[in-house]
């Protein structure tokens, strides 16, 4: 590891830990490249291709793999800044320039005779030609020295001349990298102190997928029936009705605000949990997405099922919606994300801090706790990991219902 | 009643029970509301005026609201946002897309990691943004400071207001510059077009391109493997370059799905809400990120409650997006349907 930072020293002579860390993972990306263009010289020199079309291709390859890397590295830094942060005290949250590792500044540490825990104050101080000059952090460097335990750790800092605002390793400071998983309790139990009764993200998750569940478990349902008739039944309107619902679909949601609040106050909803399921008990986008996937379905199994002795009701049942699992799977993504990622009708028909959902109790945190970028960091991990987790195990419906819908 | 009508009769009810769930929902929360509240934008309701003292008042909500500069406004910041944002986003997406079109090493993770942003919640994306943004300890300014000082050798490093400033772009590094003077105010708010999104606006413009790039490569990767891969096998044996193939292949075959996606990609555009309403809580800077549905809660659902007002907003809204609407039909016809 030394070594391996000492020979990307030489690479980055300015010394900065970013700076390394991208030559590092460019280094990295590019063992790839080559280990690629090796491959496509072998397999080129198997064939008969002229040598010029094989460097182009190998040059191409080279060349995309660069932008592809840059582009995965601008989608993926958010996210480790997010779990990053997380791990840090407020000091280091708000420190510029920023630190890139999970670093706090240590309040506490054993004492090295006695053991007890005592507190650390950190001391600003500035050493030049060897003598310690106390330094105000308003100044806008950071020079720290740590007291532990009575023993004063020595650090050599540089000339204070040379010291800039951008360059992080310039500044020295006690840094303890460590995890402390502090912040997510501290996200967790924050809404209690700012409201009444024992309200925490543990009320916000239990009403957000809760209310979820059930609009989606309902919307899938009433999806089915309807699907089903616009697909294999016979009846009275049945054009009129197929496009009256589709061009609902043009009219955005934000139009029904304001009646559907009035009709939920009407009937003395508002500030319910069924405010946020009833009105989302039906969607005319997975009704349109099963009626087309029902319509593949050949029109011989239910001859077969009537044979058999089973009614309509039993073969959308026992044989329709067991061959359309991909696209339940689809439509109960895109249904559960809609109800869980919805911000606007939840801020609207509830009030109460028991019936917020998650997203309207991280909008609340957003605005109560301001700069504290380690406790909404925290508190954007845990509201983002379920969404994830469940992304990496249904991956291929994702995409391919994305890929489905969006298309043709 | 003859055997064969009571049948029919029958199958008619048996086929509306199975509608009645879904339909009875629709109608209550979708068809009926549509039709009040385009009443009510006729209307004078508010919170202190309630229901009982309906009064009709015409299209004057509508002519208030074109009144209004705030109104006028929250246009201009929406339609900066589609603007900048869309046109971005599918350039982006498609670039991607033609990228991971091919057989390389690591095309699943590429594809993955890229997809990522998408699928975690915009509430949640919105404030780890703010704070890459923030104007003290933001990630932005810290890279525009290695930019200027470490690699570009400036004195001090650049620091900008991200969030907080309310100059326009186009002020910032043109205007401004050479004519040392802020855009002045031009009929119909005409500035907010020539200025460009305000710096905080175009903050968020940013932030909804890192998210959606990855939605639309999804879906122009679908469309690039659905090209008939003996095409480009024919184009390659009569000597096309790449760029060429390009140009006589891929981009004519893929113009349906562009257009298609441009259109849907403006629609949900001018809906965006919750981008600006978490990382600009109280509006940006002179108001400068708020979008029309934003403009729309607070008018309707904070302050003085209009109801009837942001009714006449909504259906604003319902203009711009039927209209983009029918030029989608108008150009597609029949070609493209809704998600099938």
């Amino acid at each position: 590891m030394e070594t391996a930072s000492g020979i990307i020293s030489l690479l980055v002579p300015s010394g900065n830990t970013v700076l390394r860390l991208v030559v590092l993972s460019l280094l990295a990306v590019n063992a790839v490249a080559l280990w690629q263009l090796w491959r496509g010289a072998m397999t080129a020199a198997g064939t008969t291709s002229p040598a010029s079309r094989v460097l182009t291709d190998v040059a191409t390859r080279f060349l995309v793999y660069q932008v592809l890397a840059i582009g995965a590295a601008v989608m993926l830094l958010p996210f480790y800044w997010m779990v990053v942060t997380a791990f840090k005290d407020g000091q280091t949250a708000a420190a510029f320039p920023p630190y890139w590792t999970p670093t706090q500044i240590q309040t506490e540490a054993p004492h090295p005779e006695t053991g007890e825990m005592v507190p650390v104050v950190p001391q600003a101080v500035q050493i030049v030609a060897g003598q310690e000059i106390p330094v105000a952090p308003e100044e806008g460097v950071r020079f720290r020295r740590v007291e532990r335990g009575g023993v004063w750790q020595t650090l050599e800092l540089p000339d204070p001349e040379s010291v800039f605002m951008a360059n992080p390793d310039n500044f020295v400071t006690n840094p303890i990298m460590a995890l402390d998983f502090r912040n997510f309790l501290r996200a967790w139990y924050r809404p209690e102190q700012t409201s009444r009764g024992e309200v925490n993200f543990l009320t916000y998750f239990l009403v957000s997928a809760g209310t979820s569940v059930a609009a989606t478990t309902g919307t899938l349902i009433t999806s089915a029936l309807a699907a089903f008739a616009f697909a294999r039944l016979v009846f009275w309107g049945k054009t009129v009705l197929f496009y009256l619902i589709l061009a609902t679909m043009m009219v955005p949601g934000q139009v029904l605000l304001i009646p559907n609040f009035l009709v939920l106050s009407g009937l003395g909803m508002l500030d319910t949990y069924a405010a946020l399921v009833v009105p989302w008990l039906a969607s005319v986008f997975t009704i349109f997405l099963m009626r087309q996937f029902f319509m593949t379905i050949p029109e011989d199994l239910w001859e077969a099922a009537r044979i058999d002795g089973a009614g309509r009701f039993r073969y959308l049942w026992q044989v329709v919606v067991p061959l359309s699992k991909p696209v339940f799977i689809t439509a109960g993504i895109f249904d559960f994300l809609n109800n869980w990622n919805s911000l606007l009708w939840p801020l609207i028909v509830t009030s109460s801090p028991t019936k917020r959902t998650l997203m309207v109790g991280l909008q609340n945190l957003n605005d109560e706790a301001g700069t504290e970028f380690h406790i909404l960091m925290a508190a954007s991990c845990f509201a983002i990991l379920p969404i994830v987790v469940v992304f990496f195990f249904l991956q291929r419906f994702f995409i391919e219902g994305i890929a489905r819908t969006g298309l043709k | 009643m003859s055997p064969a009508t009571r049948r029919k009769l029958r199958d008619n009810l048996e086929a509306y029970a199975y509608l009645a769930p879904a339909g009875i929902i629709l109608i209550i929360f979708w068809l009926v509301p549509v039709g009040v509240s385009l009443a009510m934008s006729f209307g004078n309701i508010t919170a202190l005026q309630p229901m009982e003292e309906f009064r009709f008042v015409g299209l004057s909500q509508y002519t208030e609201a074109f009144r209004n500069p705030a109104f006028v406004q929250t246009l201009w910041n929406t339609t900066n946002y589609v603007l900048y944002s869309v046109p971005a986003t599918l350039v982006l997406a498609l670039s991607a897309a033609l990228l991971l079109n091919r057989q390389i090493a690591g095309r699943g993770f590429f594809r993955t990691v890229y997809f990522l942003p998408y699928i975690t919640t915009w509430v949640a994306i919105a404030i780890v943004f703010r704070y890459l943004f923030h104007r003290e300890y933001g990630l932005g300014n810290w890279f525009l400071g290695v930019l200027t000082v470490n690699l570009l050798g400036f004195e001090n490093p650049v620091r900008l207001e991200w969030l907080s400033e309310p100059r326009g772009i186009w002020e910032m590094v043109f205007f401004e510059p050479v004519f040392n003077r802020s855009v002045p105010p031009l009929p119909f708010g005409l500035n907010n077009l020539v200025a460009g999104p305000s710096l905080s606006l175009f903050s968020i413009i940013l932030t909804s391109i890192w998210r959606d790039t990855g939605y639309f490569m999804i879906i122009f990767l679908a469309g690039l493997q659905n090209i008939d891969r003996t095409l480009y096998e024919a184009a390659a044996i009569d000597g096309a370059n790449p760029i060429q193939r390009f140009k006589a292949i891929t981009f004519p075959l893929l113009s349906p799905i562009s257009f298609f996606l441009l259109i849907i990609s403006m629609i949900g555009a001018f809906k965006v809400f919750v981008p600006q309403f978490m990382m600009t809580p109280g509006g940006g800077p002179d108001g400068s990120t708020r979008p029309l549905v934003m403009y729309l809660y607070e008018e309707g659902f904070t302050g003085e409650w209009n109801l009837s007002y942001a009714a006449a907003i909504a259906y604003i809204l319902t203009m711009i997006i039927l209209g983009l609407t029918l030029l989608q039909n108008r150009l597609f016809g029949r070609k493209i349907e809704y998600g099938n």
